[in-house]
């Protein structure tokens, strides 16, 4: 609720910017807390997270959280849409009246570059030093009076763990003007400047491009490799024609081009850095060491990597349990309240069978996701993520995908969507696209209700080789499958379509540290806005629509299955049952196929529509297991579900992609239809495929 | 000499990169310029783990390969 809706104060808008890892992400939650929300930049799926905050003087402060960079020369989609708001190019977002640079104090050289190139086109800016305590154990203590004096912005310190610092900044924040730095203070060799200054006047005659950052732009062109040239077309061609000679210039006269402004930049910074620190001791074997010397150990790596996963598992699989079952009987209680409320009837069934039930089916889910981005924020917030991504860059290597790729596929195993959004980190674009062609395939949490049910229903619960139960196994089996499968087909993008030159790894580690609880916190709060908002909506409506075709045109006398039979849903089922017999499915499968087409748990929820009972959780599935169990159709005599059939169900699940808010992001994502139509065929037909072979292998063995 | 060949614990100065360009000023930017001190620190597999400006950088045996460094006296 706004008190004070005056318009004539514009909303300021400040930039958070810095390197991966400076601890950007810290400050953002100290500034906004719980006042921020994630969205998407208009037209790329890069993630939008901002906050508002209300300054002393009541205006509003929008802050953003742009995505990490290096420099001002982007070389992935999120750095360029971070680039792209710093230098106010960004259609979607006014040009930031406050750059606020969060610095590592740590690695204050590496940090300080991206600074010094906002500082060369003299963007209002203030520096944000973080992890003093880090530059201590180096043996380094910052002088901040001096390294204001040597940059000429102000800069703030800030303890993240104890919050101090914050007030000083939301103090600078609400100044006005914000203070405007003073210019490029570092020199290029002579010659090299002399084409520079050419340049910047040539680009200054064409009056496009701001006098603030022509030099910068001249600077660009000038150390930028020949092939870079070709690729642009933000220049005239006369332009272009210069720089051409300009390189040929610099190349004759022996100077290293393409690193000459680098170098000058860091050597420049090295003598502020030394101005501006003290050594006060020396450092040792520091704890990050030690870590790694195990951590990303040949061996010992992988056994931890591998031991890690299967904590996750175990919390995302069994912890989760207990809470999902309350939530469960929470929607089941909330169901028998309406039902007291409201008058039987159509608007009854409507609200308790088809909106709650629908409801509650999805949102049951909530704990399993919040477990799984719990576990996940853990380990990018210790900085272990980043050896995970190293100790797997072998093996994602055998087939062609970078170790980055790890991240998207594992987050996949909670669902593709967040999957997805993750593989905008990889850099190059054939890897990402690959990356998100296979994310699907990897067992989503939404596939484990109906892996739960079939199993329970059909696999019996014995125990092999003394010690694994036949179901946990099979359950097994089903995950690996994913996984086999979508190896298999990176395997085979990665050598036609989508070859690319082999990716180098190239991945900073940050030093570890203890992740902060309310960083972790935040980022699940943020994740079951967004997952409840989905659920509010999107499925909501479509356990509407679902029950509606299960319900209607309206039987006049018949039991409840023949009323299915009966419904636009088991007449569509009808439809396909020719399609699908091959598989051993007949209609009622076929239904619960057309119905979890766009959500694959809506498969579970089907079979109770059909089999008339309210799916009650826990023991709810059992008795919905027992009934599918002895299901025979009165038409033909034959069961509905043999073993073969369920095991081909199962695998149908596996492989098919049966999921429509993944596919609508896969089209966002890729901009366009291709790739999603591409997966959405292959992924069905391989699901076919795989299904048919394995029903009618189970039949000929015998299986019943 | 290249990176991947530098002996470990030691500290060697980046002589020239040869990797392709949109690496090469990747690498410029995270610190691998010409002259820049850099210390291999953990090997693995023929990927290393090395120390520049502070940061711990990750790279595979390839990229190693196209950074050649000289002995820093």
């Amino acid at each position: 609720m706004r008190d004070n809706g005056s318009t004539s104060t514009r909303t300021r808008t400040v930039a958070l910017v810095g390197n991966p890892n400076s601890g950007k992400t810290t400050v953002f939650n100290a500034l906004t807390g719980l006042r921020q929300k994630v969205a998407n930049y208009p037209g790329v799926t890069v993630e939008r997270h901002e906050g508002t905050i209300r300054l002393p003087d009541g205006a509003d402060c929008l802050i953003l959280d742009l995505p990490g960079t290096y420099s001002l020369r982007a070389s992935s989609p999120d750095e360029a849409i971070a680039v792209d708001v710093m230098l106010g190019r960004a259609a979607h977002t006014p040009p930031p009246d406050l750059i606020v640079c969060v610095v590592d104090a740590g690695n204050l050289e590496r940090n300080l570059y991206i600074v010094s190139q906002i500082i060369d086109r003299r963007l209002p800016v203030v520096l944000e030093l973080n992890m003093m305590d880090v530059a201590r154990g180096h043996g380094l203590a910052v002088n901040v009076h001096r390294l204001e004096k040597e940059l000429g912005v102000p800069v703030i310190p800030m303890v993240a763990t104890t919050g101090a610092g914050i007030e000083d900044l939301r103090r600078t924040v609400a100044t006005t003007p914000p203070p405007s730095s003073r210019g490029r203070e570092w020199k290029l060799p002579e010659p090299v400047h002399r084409e520079a200054e050419e340049l910047t006047g040539m680009l200054l005659e064409s009056g496009k491009y701001p006098e603030a950052s022509a030099f910068s732009e001249a600077i660009d062109l000038l150390t930028s490799h020949p092939s870079a040239l070709e690729q642009t077309d933000r220049f005239d061609r006369a332009i272009l024609e210069h720089v051409r000679l300009d390189h040929q210039k610099l190349d004759f006269l022996g100077f290293d081009r393409e690193s000459v402004a680098a170098s000058a930049r860091y050597a420049w910074l090295r003598q502020v850095v030394a101005r501006s620190t003290d050594r006060v001791g020396y450092p040792g074997i520091s704890g990050s060491d030690r870590l790694d010397r195990i951590l990303t150990h040949r061996v010992w790596g992988l056994v931890i990597f591998l031991l890690l996963m299967a904590l996750m598992f175990q919390s995302v699989f069994s912890w989760a349990t207990a809470p999902m079952e309350l939530i469960g009987e929470g929607f089941d209680a909330l169901g028998r309240g309406v039902s007291g409320l409201i008058p039987p009837g159509p608007l009854h069934d409507l609200i308790i069978d088809g909106a709650i039930a629908g409801v509650a089916a999805v949102v049951t889910f909530l704990p399993q996701i919040l477990f799984l981005f719990f576990f996940l924020t853990l380990l990018e917030d210790t900085g272990y993520m980043a050896r995970a991504a190293y100790v797997m860059d072998r093996f994602m290597g055998r087939v062609g995908l970078p170790g980055k790729a790890f991240i998207p596929l594992l987050s996949s195993f909670a669902c593709a969507i967040p999957g997805i959004m993750a593989a905008r980190t990889i850099e190059k674009e054939r890897d990402r696209i690959a990356t998100m062609l296979i994310a699907p395939l990897m067992s989503c949490s939404a596939r484990l209700p109906v892996y739960t049910l079939l199993i329970a229903a059909f696999i019996p619960a014995t125990t092999v080789l003394g010690i694994l139960s036949l179901p946990a196994l099979t359950m097994f089996g089903l995950y690996l499958l994913g996984v086999l499968v979508a190896m298999g087909i990176a395997w085979v993008l990665k050598r036609s379509v989508l070859r690319s030159v082999q990716t180098e790894l190239l991945l900073e580690l940050p030093p570890y540290k203890l992740p902060s609880l309310k960083s972790v916190l935040l980022t699940m709060w943020e994740r079951a806005v967004v997952f409840l908002k989905q659920a509010g909506t999107i499925i909501l409506g479509a356990s509407i629509i679902m029950w509606f075709l299960a319900s209607y045109p309206k039987l006049e006398h018949g039991s409840p299955s023949e009323q299915i039979e009966y419904s636009f849903a088991g007449r569509a089922g009808k439809l396909i049952e020719p399609v699908i017999e091959p598989l051993g499915f007949n209609w009622k499968i076929g239904i619960g196929l057309i119905s979890s087409l766009f959500q694959r748990e809506v498969f579970v929820s089907t079979m109770g529509t059909i089999y008339n009972i309210q799916d009650t959780g826990g023991d709810g599935s059992v008795s919905l297991a027992s009934r599918m169990r002895e299901d025979i159709d009165p038409a033909t005599g034959e069961r509905t579900f043999t073993v073969p059939i369920a095991l081909a169900v199962l695998v149908y699940y596996v492989l098919a992609m049966q999921c429509l808010s993944t596919v609508a992001v896969m089209r966002r994502e890729t901009n366009g239809w291709k790739w999603p139509t591409l997966q959405f065929a292959t992924m069905t037909g391989l699901a076919y495929a795989a299904a048919f072979i394995v029903y009618r292998l189970g039949t000929a063995l015998g299986g019943t | 000499m290249r990176l991947a060949d530098a002996p470990l614990g030691i500290s060697v100065r980046v002589s020239r990169l040869r990797s392709r360009p949109e690496i090469s000023v990747r690498l410029r930017e995270m610190g691998f310029c010409e002259d820049a001190v850099v210390r291999c620190v953990m090997k693995s597999h023929g990927n290393i783990i090395c120390e520049i400006l502070n940061a711990r950088i990750a790279m595979n045996r390839r990229l190693a390969g196209d950074i050649l460094v000289s002995p820093s006296e």
